[in-house]
């Protein structure tokens, strides 16, 4: 029997309530102490169109898809059709069979089927269309041997707003799939099985919540954007807490308004950040340059998505990178900066609006679906870790008008800020180049110093940007380079690579821009292969790379861009291409012992450096 | 307590970038007057502007002013107040920034009834790219990019504003500087969103819409008997009128601002102690256990 180690699917129609209970059950992991990653795969529709809902729970931190999906809960056909070959043999199915039949198209020999008849128990024995659902929670946690005092803790809690007799039907409905599975399916036990271990001090929370979050405990109190997946989470958190905080935030017209908006607020003395992806991204370019050139602070988080245009809005994808990096006319001084797990994405954002402020440059957070929009465990977040630094601006008592510049030419390129209301600041602030004073000029000796002085920030920031985090054996010839979602499926791969004798290394990388060259450059001192594993087309950070080392023989690329994220399998295989090892010796699953050993070494000094990182 | 203000306290050692008879002197000139018989101080007032020989109006201002990108002021500005509400915040543009690139934003921040005042500088030309049509140029009118007459109707931008739910809407003329004071006080005292269109003739490129064809071709509301601003159907009517221009305040109403809806009674955004980090923050993750 396999046991703590699962990757389930809910599918099935859109609106029909998978993810729903893909958070439920996700939650139900949780508090059985597992360690938890879910992954959204949904359409760009409200209704109808095929949609799932996977979670992965083990225990091994800073999950990413397995290789196999373990247990399939489909409530129609289409759902079996479209996912039973990435099934795991020896996985299982529940499937509704109330109104249509599995055909021998979908059946396979190495893989069970629960039939349950979903809907018909919610209809015909509870009296309850809605309850289907839950009655899948209760087939599916009876199979794997949940515990039912959390489960029905759950639902008790997740139903007690709508009153006694919701929370007893669902409990009822619990209660109608375990049994089901004790009348039906006695002889026929999945294969998988769970035991409780403590919960302590952790959280289950989406990607986005936490940029949100984070962005809160930063003093970020003006938030404006345009809905826009998926990124539309952060600005519907902060809409529900920042208000409570003294703040605002603002449904915006557009996107152009959307940045000119957090300029705007910005520049009057908020600390101010917009939530966007792709096409808004596109839109936002022009108010990227200016918060450039007026050296504006300004947060700006990327939610990636499957381009180019529309693309595939609900897909995942690491083809932004550049667009950040380089889109815009002229030339600005910005920072992009990558989360590569939830708590990341709290500490990072942090840390994102002190640079921003400190160096007064527009600074990016780059997400993406497979991150921002899915589920992870993580311990407890850190108030006392997060400081504001709110850099050079002028907050208490007048200037004197005519001594001070706005734009002061100064040894870190960082001018003092005084935003309206003060005394004797009054100042031009021009989108159009300008002196030290704020008029507009275009002398060819100012041109320069000014420019140079702008620039030279990103010289000056270089010792407070995030650091990258190295992953697994100091030592190793064989290395990986990545960032952002890619963080899991990659430490996945390199402690099976490891159980099978291959060590590796792993730089990931939370500064994309500037682009960290000192340390890409120390890391493969000593590399024999490199892998860089990215979601696009073109190896956007590999060319990157690439500037700093010049061409490679050993560099290799490992590119995905389906729309979804990679399995750990994919990036074995690559590896396995370029490195003959006997693919047999490579464990399906990553070992306990190496996941015991990365709690206790790694994952303890990656959380220090993430907390002196928010400072 | 600060003393009061001359129009000279709020002009900038900046010299001028506009053409010898620019309507937009007269705009400036009049805008200083209103800052002084408002008693504002320069470090109270947020000047927004946009792009083209308008925009460079935020240069001359002795204020806060803030220069930004073609047709963006009014989000910028909108952001400005909502971030510190005890700015007085006036935005000024052209036709091109407000009626052309801009003309989104204007819809909404129309809607939105932020509690700022908006100039809209109008000359129908697009003077700082020498002279191509604007959205308020005359059906006809003849220029680089029209060069068989501008095949576009003009711009009704305050009737416009009027449909979208505008709280105070006056036009003056560049060369009635008396009226163009009063209307720019009693804007900037307009609770709510306060559109000031103001014709300003471009003596170098605009050779139809002249001083002179402006004097032939305004009257004002006040020689209407009994008109009432605060009749909308009848702002109405008079906006849609062919023929001579209408000058003067054409509506006016009070209803709640942008500000009052979304801020309520807080603290002003920009003055908040953010340093010091809230520990309750933590209890939000009470919702994630």
């Amino acid at each position: 029997m396999i046991v703590n180690d699962i990757e389930v699917l809910f599918g099935g129609q859109a609106g029909d309530g998978s993810l729903t209970t893909g958070d439920f059950i996700a939650t139900a992991f949780k508090r059985m102490g597992l360690d938890v990653y879910t992954f959204k795969d949904f359409p760009s529709r409200i209704r109808g169109g095929h949609t799932n809902y996977v979670i992965r729970a083990g225990e091994r931190p800073h999950y990413g898809l397995a290789d196999y999906v373990d247990a399939m809960i489909a409530f129609d056909l289409e759902c079996v059709e479209k996912h039973v070959d990435e099934m795991r043999p020896g996985g299982f199915v529940i499937f509704d069979s109330t109104s249509e039949q599995l055909t021998d198209a979908v059946r396979r020999p190495d893989v069970r089927y629960y039939e349950v008849p979903l809907a018909k128990i919610a209809k015909e024995d509870l009296g309850l269309e809605l309850v289907r659902n839950t009655i899948s929670l209760g087939v599916i946690a009876q199979l794997i041997g949940m515990d039912p005092a959390i489960v029905r803790g759950l639902v008790t809690k997740q139903y007690e707003r709508k009153g006694d007799k919701v929370v007893s039907q669902n409990i009822g409905a619990i209660e109608a799939g375990e049994n089901y599975v004790k009348e039906h399916f006695k002889d026929a036990p999945s294969g998988y099985g769970l035991q409780a271990r403590p919960d302590v001090d952790r959280l289950i929370m989406m990607g986005n919540d936490a940029i949100g979050y984070g962005a809160l405990a930063a003093g970020c109190r003006f938030m404006a954007g345009y809905p826009i997946t998926p990124a539309t989470d952060i600005l519907e958190w902060m809409a529900k807490h920042a208000p409570k905080y003294g703040g605002v935030v603002i449904q915006a017209e557009d996107e152009l308004a959307a940045i000119n908006m957090i300029i705007g607020a910005a520049y009057a003395g908020a600390r101010a950040m917009t939530a966007t992806s792709g096409p808004g991204q596109a839109l936002m370019t022009e108010g990227v340059g200016l918060a450039g050139v007026t050296e504006t602070p300004i947060v700006i988080v990327e939610c990636a998505r499957a381009g180019p245009s529309t693309g595939m809005p609900t897909k995942t994808e690491q083809s932004n990178l550049n667009h950040l990096i380089f889109s815009g006319h002229g030339e600005i001084p910005r920072v992009v900066l990558a989360p590569g797990s939830v708590e990341e994405s709290f500490y990072l954002t942090v840390s994102a609006f002190n640079l921003a402020e400190k160096y007064q440059v527009p600074v990016f957070i780059i997400s993406e679906q497979a991150l921002c929009q899915s589920k992870e465990t993580t311990p407890k977040l850190d108030m006392a870790a997060v400081t504001v630094d709110r850099g050079k601006l002028h907050r208490n008592g007048a200037l004197t008008f005519g001594e001070y510049k706005r734009y002061e030419f100064t040894e870190d390129g960082v001018s003092p800020r005084a935003i309206p209301g003060t005394e004797g600041g009054m100042h031009l602030v021009p989108g159009s180049e300008h002196n030290d004073m704020g008029v507009i000029t275009e002398d060819a000796r100012n041109r320069v110093k000014i420019m140079d002085k702008r620039m030279h920030k990103l010289v000056s920031m270089r010792p407070d940007l995030p650091k990258a985090i190295v992953h697994g054996d100091r030592s190793a010839g064989l290395v990986f380079i990545g960032y952002g979602s890619n963080r899991g499926p990659i430490t996945e791969t390199q402690d099976r690579l490891a159980a099978a004798g291959i060590a590796s290394r792993f730089l990931q990388l939370r500064t994309l821009w500037p682009f960290p060259e000192d340390e890409v450059r120390d890391f493969l001192k000593f590399a024999h292969h490199i892998f860089v594993v990215e979601n696009n087309m073109t190896g956007q950070v590999e060319r990157l790379v690439r500037y700093v080392t010049g061409p490679l023989p050993n560099m290799h690329r490992v590119l995905k861009y389906s729309g979804r994220p990679f399995r750990p399998i994919e990036i074995i295989e690559a590896v396995l291409k370029v490195v003959p090892h006997d693919n047999g010796a490579v464990p399906e699953r990553s070992s306990v012992k190496s996941v015991e050993m990365e709690r206790s070494n790694s994952a303890e000094m990656e959380r220090s450096s993430l907390l002196d990182r928010a400072k | 307590m600060a003393t009061q203000l001359t129009p000279k306290d709020f002009a900038t050692a900046t010299p001028s970038w506009w053409c010898p008879g620019c309507g937009d002197f007269g705009v400036l000139a009049a805008l200083k007057q209103a800052c002084a018989e408002l008693e504002l101080q320069p470090k109270d007032v947020a000047f927004i502007s946009g792009i083209g020989c308008s925009g460079k109006i935020s240069g001359y201002l002795h204020s806060y002013a803030f220069h930004g990108v073609h047709g963006r002021a009014l989000p910028t500005a909108t952001a400005v107040k909502l971030a510190n509400r005890d700015l007085t915040v006036i935005v000024a543009g052209g036709d091109g920034d407000g009626y052309a690139i801009g003309a989104g934003h204007f819809l909404h921040a129309v809607r939105r009834n932020p509690n700022m005042t908006y100039i809209i500088m109008d000359n129908q030309t697009y003077g700082l790219t020498k002279g191509q049509s604007s959205p308020t140029s005359m059906l006809g009118y003849l220029s680089g990019t029209s060069p068989s007459g501008n095949p576009d109707a003009p711009l009704n931008g305050l009737a416009v504003a009027l449909a979208a739910g505008g709280t105070f809407l006056a036009r003056a003329f560049s060369s009635e500087p008396k009226a163009m004071v009063e209307m720019i006080v009693e804007a900037v005292r307009h609770p709510g969103f306060a559109i000031v269109e103001v014709m300003s003739p471009c003596v170098t490129f605009n050779k139809v819409n002249t001083y002179k064809w402006f004097k032939e071709n305004v009257y004002h509301l006040s020689d209407i008997e009994g008109y009432d601003a605060t009749n909308r159907a009848r702002a109405f009517e008079v906006l849609m009128q062919h023929g001579k221009i209408p000058l003067g305040v054409f509506y006016r109403e009070t209803r709640p601002t942008f500000d009052e809806l979304t801020l309520k009674d807080s603290a002003p955004i920009a003055t908040l102690d953010i340093e010091s980090v809230d520990l309750a923050l933590a209890e939000i993750q009470e919702a994630y256990v």
